[in-house]
């Protein structure tokens, strides 16, 4: 390659829309024995504790299927067989299509996608930096914010519309979603069936029909459980009116250790295996093969507080195992990452979320959920979704490894070179230097340049970059007429 | 021919020697005037890569490879420059590594850095004796003089330097930045330097104020 090629190199750089984490050299936490015990225990829980489900109704379809129902108690058990074919059944791969398809996402296991983290109460205000209730203004922010973010790969809801009726809340949510990003958007706030059937409704309107939302789900959904083992029958029936649809609909746990999980780590997991399966099962039992995801999002109950500890290294431990119980059952995982449980964006967030991205490489997360939240996934930070951002984007060149072709080797160049030279102006370094990462809001100025600026934080510097995007990204809109299509879908379901 | 020499710019920006040796020999060749060729082709490509440098579209390891088409091409036009009895650029500036130190790489980012500003940098290398350096201040008559050294041990060189341009009676006459990885804005201070940077970008900044005012290419 001639130096004038090396000008090529850098036109080539041009970013994509979404930056993906490679899912190479990932480890396994669990060891086989271990994961096998977990395993076990969960079928064990499956089919002896079995799992609350608050609706007649949805308990009789389960028996129907195959379960074994205690209608009095209502409780359902899961016998090892149906569990086992019921698990058979749910596809491998997953495609989260995009209204933009540079920006559709395939989770193969091959890479790792994040999102933005999900609904928050309140909001740190960009320009007072104060909290307060959000708004549906807020999620609009925060959404084009995401959009114009590579390392932001689909949307979860960052803040809740907390201004509009809680019944069709999560219709305006996705409405707002939909007309400030062209990403993929997965609905965590629509639990009931009513609300899944006017997302589906929304869905099909962008999609463009029936058939082209199942060919190209521009919309995803998942339903948690509440710790220990129960299921409100709602979010399964919801769960089902997406597996009709063709829009995938995960199962998520969030276990908290010593309340309502068990205090050690793998007691913890097999209350959340348990869980997650019972939710994928059910999901199989009434919509066979549905599309469907495993998620996670464990943490421990702080000791002096009770409340839900979020970031330490239990967290950790969570999030790597889960991912890799999701791999033993064939399917794409969902991992909580990032949820610091810092009031600000300081020493904490960073080390806490540092670690979290770290982890969720290393167990090979397909969905890593997600940038922007702090104390303990309660509030949204934009500045903190920038610096998550940044860190996403630390790990995903982290994991690119250490790639070791002739080029790499570059032994013909330190040859040329020779001792007492400098590689500073070779060829070889002008055309690959743009391979190292660059950081945006870690500072790597002089002493002297920092106390000019007056010693600004990194989160200072996100802020600022999250002004820049406010100020110049245009999302791609809508074409003409879907919005008002939208509104007379949340008109009648509002009405209802 | 102004064609051509836009086209000598793009070569640098492309960092593409072959061509900006053979268009510049052409050039010169073919008869255009020597300082145009300097002025409108190299030098405004050398500011105009120290423009793109400040926002943050070029990296240092380019400006250093722009740097070096520079010189090589400087060495064509230079002969006829001489001929012609043209001028030179902007404020000279000669920079060397002190006695006893190998390191070249910080003092070659500077003087990359200061052809971007339009400085006509006099590059004496490394470890070059104090005598040297006194001998090339009193031939060329540059505006600053700029020592590096990376080295403890080296670093007092700088203060023997200063010390011997007093001596020869030279030292009002040039300015003297000192930088390295060890150099301090104290010890700048304590050993009589008139400027002191902690990397290549702020020395010229630091230059620049030293100059008295910011020089184009081709000022005299």
């Amino acid at each position: 390659m001639t130096s004038s090629q090396a000008g090529a190199i850098r036109e080539h750089a041009a970013s994509p829309r979404v930056r993906g984490l490679p899912l190479a050299n990932r480890i396994d936490i669990l060891t086989e024995t271990a994961i096998e015990r977990i395993h076990e225990g969960a079928l064990r829980v499956l089919d002896r504790v079995g799992i609350e489900v608050r609706s007649d109704r949805v308990i009789a379809k389960l028996e129907r299927a195959g379960a074994r129902a205690d209608h009095d108690a209502g409780r359902v058990r899961f016998p090892r067989e149906v569990v086992e074919a019921a698990l058979a059944q749910v596809p491998a791969t997953l495609l989260l299509a995009a209204r933009d398809p540079a920006c559709d996402l395939m989770l193969d296991g091959s890479r790792g996608y994040l999102t933005v983290d999900g609904n928050a109460a309140e909001i740190l205000d960009l320009e007072t930096n104060e909290r307060r209730a959000s708004t549906k203004a807020d999620l609009a922010q925060v959404t084009r914010v995401a959009d114009a973010l590579p390392q932001i790969g689909f949307l979860w809801q960052p803040v809740t519309a907390r201004d509009e009726p809680i019944d069709v809340q999560p219709l305006h949510e996705i409405a707002t979603e939909f007309a400030n990003s062209s990403k993929h958007i997965q609905l965590m706030t629509a639990a009931k069936p009513e609300q899944a059937r006017g997302a589906v409704e929304i869905a099909r309107i962008v999609a463009g029909g029936e058939r082209e939302l199942r060919e190209r789900p521009v919309l995803s959904a998942f339903q948690c459980s509440l710790s220990p083992l129960t299921y409100d029958g709602q979010p399964l029936e919801a769960a089902a009116v997406y597996g009709e649809a063709g829009v995938p609909c995960g199962f998520v746990a969030m276990p908290i250790a010593c309340a309502t999980a068990p205090a050690t780590p793998a007691a913890a997991l097999v209350v959340s295996n348990a869980e997650v399966l019972a939710g994928i099962v059910s999901l199989q039992l009434l919509v066979p093969g549905a599309r469907t995801f495993y998620g996670a999002c464990g943490t421990v109950m702080d000791l002096r507080t009770g409340a839900a500890a979020c970031g330490g290294p239990e967290d950790l431990l969570f999030q790597m195992a889960s991912a890799q119980l999701a791999r033993r059952y064939g399917m794409p995982s969902s991992i909580g990452t990032f949820a610091t449980g810092a009031k600000s964006a300081d020493w904490q967030a960073g080390v806490e979320n540092g670690l979290s991205g770290m982890a969720s490489w290393l167990g090979g997360a397909d969905m890593l959920c997600g940038a922007g939240l702090l104390y303990g996934a309660r509030v949204y930070s934009i500045a903190e979704l920038v610096l998550d951002t940044e860190l996403f984007d630390l790990v995903c060149h982290l994991a690119g490894g250490v790639p070791v072709t002739d080029e790499d080797l570059a032994l013909e160049v330190i040859e040329a070179v020779g001792p007492g030279g400098h590689f500073l102006a070779q060829p070889h370094t002008l055309r690959n230097m743009r391979r190292m990462w660059q950081p945006r809001v870690f500072g790597r100025e002089t002493w002297e340049d920092w106390e000019a600026a007056g010693r600004p934080e990194p989160r200072d510097l996100a802020r600022e970059r999250a002004r820049k995007i406010l100020a110049e990204h245009e999302p791609i809109p809508l074409a003409d007429g879907i919005e008002d299509d939208i509104r007379g879908v949340i008109a009648a379901y509002a009405s209802d | 021919m102004d064609e051509r020499i836009a086209a000598l710019r793009e070569a640098l920006y492309a960092l593409d020697d072959v061509a900006a040796l053979s268009i510049t020999t052409e050039l010169i060749d073919g008869g255009a005037e020597p300082q145009r060729v300097l002025q409108e082709g190299l030098a405004e490509a050398m500011l105009e890569t120290g423009r793109r440098w400040n926002a943050g579209d070029v990296f240092l390891p380019e400006v250093v490879a722009a740097a070096e088409i520079f010189k090589r091409c400087n060495e064509i036009v230079e002969p006829a420059l001489i001929a012609a009895g043209g001028r030179t650029l902007g404020h000279k500036i000669v920079m060397a590594t002190v006695k006893g130190d190998l390191h070249d790489l910080g003092k070659s980012m500077v003087g990359a850095m200061m052809k971007t500003a339009g400085f006509e940098v006099h590059d004496l290398g490394k470890d070059v004796p104090t005598e040297k350096i006194v001998e090339a201040v009193r031939e060329m008559h540059p505006r600053i003089v700029g020592l590096s050294s990376l080295l403890t041990t080296t670093v007092p060189e700088q203060r023997n330097v200063i010390r011997a341009l007093q001596e020869a009676g030279l030292r009002r006459s040039v300015k003297v930045m000192v930088g390295g990885a060890p150099v301090t804005e104290e010890w700048a201070t304590e050993i009589g330097a008139d400027g002191f940077a902690p990397n290549a970008p702020e020395a010229v900044k630091v230059a620049l104020e030293l100059a008295g005012d910011e020089p184009k290419a081709g000022a005299a």
